[in-house]
């Protein structure tokens, strides 16, 4: 059953200039995506920096106001709700931040943050909030002494699980994990994934992960949405990515992995071109700048997203046209 | 939560920085002052009070001999008129006081004896040719400064040291104690410094916050505003406010009754002249700060969480501003200080009473004539206080400060 359906989601920022602000461009980070996230599974998404997947996930739980679009959730369409209007959704939907050393409230113990949110959305009746504070913590692997402490007394790893502690604290449904161990340490990394897989199984939480990078995806996620400029090019399942990846910046994606074998050496292929500006993106396909199978027809239109198997999707005009009977 | 702070990070770093403990000790002796005034240790009334002859050198420092004759001529004269009014004697001779010297309750005819001896010998000195620079006439001026004083009563052990502090400074021309003048004005000025210091760090807070935080037209309004006022040179602005409402009477019914307050004789000209000017230092730093985080993840992880708008502002946003408050406090009091010795000075400050500004605006004519105990001690009462007050907020600023050590 489909949790979160997203529907041609577009989020342009308005660039200002001149002496009266005027708008005098756009910065296009989310173009017309499409989507659906079934409960239950985890979906990845995967781009180089600066291609909207995090402010797809931002847009996605109303952090900021998509352009246009439909955001459905449980049948709900959170577009049009109003801010007031949101907060039982706020319950069921949570983020977890990249950043753990901006992600707290310095002038909040732990306790203070957690209880906030509790006492906020009415989780756990009042007499029990310390009862379920210390289970909260318990759960993220955090002993319950930390309860007084304040944020800059954890470490980096220590305080991605109370950013997760605080996420869980709602009992919400879906999770966007928005690079949630891209700022730790690689040891520390495998902990925190480790909590939000266990984590996500406890609670059969509904997971939308944010990552650059593939190999942590391949490993987590379900299936895996691949993000370039704002566009969705790739959509396929997880289980063999190495195999099925068909777009070329898929290709070049896992080709820039490095191989924990020193035997297996390969050639590198390294992509060509510079990304184009989200502030004046090409008329046809995005990736035309960087793209080796580059044809004429990719710099006049952007190829739609196709399906090519059960639950893969590509956009790309190079390859070969989906055989019919596949939709 | 007293204790916690003492042990956080900190109060240790501010009680690892010497001077600022040093500051802080002067602040809290001047602040302990300030409200000792206020509780009635000094009053408006002290300070106004002859207590002795004009321009008296602070520390019982040497005199020119003309002066000293002076001082004591002008005490038999005003003894020898109170004399030839018998009527009512006891009124007109109460009349002479110098702070706690009052003339001593012997019979007229003593008194007059004392005077009569006063003149042979006042007349005797006037006499010489060159007064002030014949030692051998040392002796003669020590006994009329004897005979003079016999005119009193004595003082008791306690209110001859008070007359003592009261002079310690001196006086100025007109007879007044430097010292309670001095002393008071510590009051008028903490008094100035903190409530300007308070209103101006409130109003530029809230509005710089929530020029900040909700953006939009608000934003354009508070930053219109500011640039408006800051365009104007601050001094003038200051000078036409205090000007404004120097002669203004507020007329108003509270409980049916009328009230009449004469705005222009109390210090609200000043207040509304220095918290107008004063509100755009931190309105523009605090805009800052909520610029920078409100884009933070916590303040986006409580947007997530549902929180009402008014209520990150407040929790979530503003006590992470706190500290820019703070060190915004203590710079716009010394800035309120200063300014007030401006306007005191300009005369359109302080009306009433002394001030630091008051006693330098009235010491220009001392000056001339080489005395320099009024505008010294108004001058290092205030060099004190604000010198003290910089080192705390350097201190402040490092401590504050997450990657300062």
């Amino acid at each position: 059953m489909t949790l979160l359906e997203v529907d041609n989601l577009v989020k342009h920022f308005p660039v200002r200039g001149g002496l009266l602000s005027r708008v005098v461009g756009r910065v296009h980070a989310v173009n017309g995506v499409s989507f659906q996230v079934p409960r239950g599974e985890t979906l990845g998404i995967v781009g180089e920096s600066g291609c909207g997947k995090s402010t797809l996930g931002k847009v996605l739980l109303r952090l900021l106001e998509p352009t246009s679009g439909r955001i459905v959730f449980d049948q709900q369409d959170l577009t049009q709700l109003s801010y007031r209007q949101l907060r039982p959704f706020r319950s069921r939907a949570q983020i977890v931040f990249q950043d753990p050393n901006s992600s707290l409230n310095p002038r909040l113990t732990v306790a203070a943050m957690l209880r906030e949110v509790i006492r906020f959305h009415r989780i756990v009746p009042l007499g029990q909030t310390d009862e379920y504070i210390r289970q909260l913590l318990g759960k993220v692997g955090m002993p319950a002494d930390a309860q007084g402490k304040y944020p800059h007394e954890f470490s980096g790893g220590q305080r991605q699980r109370l950013g997760i502690a605080r996420a869980l604290a709602v009992k919400p449904e879906f999770i966007v994990a928005d690079e949630p161990v891209s700022a730790l340490d690689v040891s520390i990394q495998a902990q925190v994934l480790n909590l939000l897989m266990d984590l996500k199984e406890e609670f059969s939480l509904t997971l939308l992960f944010i990552s650059h990078d593939l190999k942590v995806i391949a490993h987590f996620c379900d299936r895996v949405l691949v993000m370039y400029l704002g566009y969705v090019v790739e959509e396929l399942p997880c289980l063999d990515i190495q195999r099925d990846a068909r777009h070329p910046y898929t290709q070049a994606l896992l080709a820039a992995n490095p191989i924990n074998d020193p035997d297996e050496r390969r050639e590198l292929r390294v992509l060509e071109g510079e990304v184009p500006s989200p502030y004046n993106p090409p008329a046809g396909c995005p990736f035309v700048t960087r793209c080796p199978l580059v044809m004429d027809r990719c710099h006049q239109e952007m190829p739609p997203l196709e399906t090519r198997a059960p639950g893969h999707r590509v956009a790309c005009w190079a390859l070969d046209p989906p055989r019919p009977g596949m939709g | 939560m007293t204790v916690r702070w003492l042990q956080s990070r900190s109060a240790r770093k501010f009680f690892r920085h010497r001077p600022a403990v040093v500051a802080l000790v002067v602040i809290s002796l001047y602040l302990a002052v300030a409200v000792a005034v206020l509780l009635g240790g000094v009053t408006m009334e002290q300070t106004l009070e002859r207590i002795g002859p004009g321009n008296l050198p602070g520390f019982q420092g040497r005199q020119l001999a003309e002066k000293r004759v002076e001082d004591c001529a002008m005490v038999l004269d005003r003894v020898e008129k109170a004399l030839k009014r018998p009527s009512n004697l006891r009124a007109a001779l109460g009349e002479i006081r110098y702070g706690l010297l009052r003339v001593a309750d012997r019979p007229p005819e003593e008194l007059r004896a004392l005077v009569d001896q006063g003149w042979e010998i006042y007349d005797e000195l006037v006499e010489s040719p060159d007064l002030n620079a014949d030692p051998s006439l040392l002796p003669q001026i020590e006994q009329l400064e004897r005979l003079t004083g016999q005119l009193f009563a004595p003082l008791s052990g306690w209110q001859s040291l008070v007359r003592q502090f009261r002079l310690l400074l001196g006086t100025d021309r007109q007879g007044r104690s430097i010292m309670l003048r001095g002393v008071y004005s510590i009051k008028v000025a903490i008094q100035i410094g903190v409530i300007t210091a308070f209103i101006s760090v409130l109003i530029g807070s809230l509005l710089g916050a929530s020029a900040a935080f909700f953006g939009g037209w608000v934003d354009h309004v508070v930053i219109w505003l500011y640039t408006t006022l800051s365009s104007i040179p601050y001094l003038v602005l200051l000078v036409v406010l205090a000007y404004a409402f120097s002669g203004a009477v507020w007329q108003f019914s509270l409980l049916g009754r009328p009230l009449s307050v004469d705005v222009g004789n109390t210090l609200i000209p000043v207040y509304v002249a220095l918290c107008a000017t004063f509100w755009i230092g931190p309105c523009r730093v605090i805009r800052g700060e909520t610029l920078k985080i409100k884009q933070l993840e916590y303040v986006q992880a409580a947007t997530a969480t549902g929180f009402g708008r008014l209520y990150i502002l407040v929790r979530h946003i503003l006590p992470n501003a706190a500290h820019l408050m703070l060190i915004n406090f203590s710079l716009l009091f010394i800035g309120a200080i200063k300014s007030e010795v401006i306007l005191s000075f300009l005369g359109l400050g302080v009306k009433r009473g002394p001030s630091w500004g008051i006693m330098i605006s009235h010491s220009a004519q001392e000056v001339i004539n080489g005395f320099f105990w009024q505008i010294g001690a108004a001058t290092v009462f205030m060099l004190v206080l604000v010198l003290a007050f910089n080192v705390l907020t350097d201190a402040l600023q490092d401590v504050f400060d997450p990657k300062h050590l």
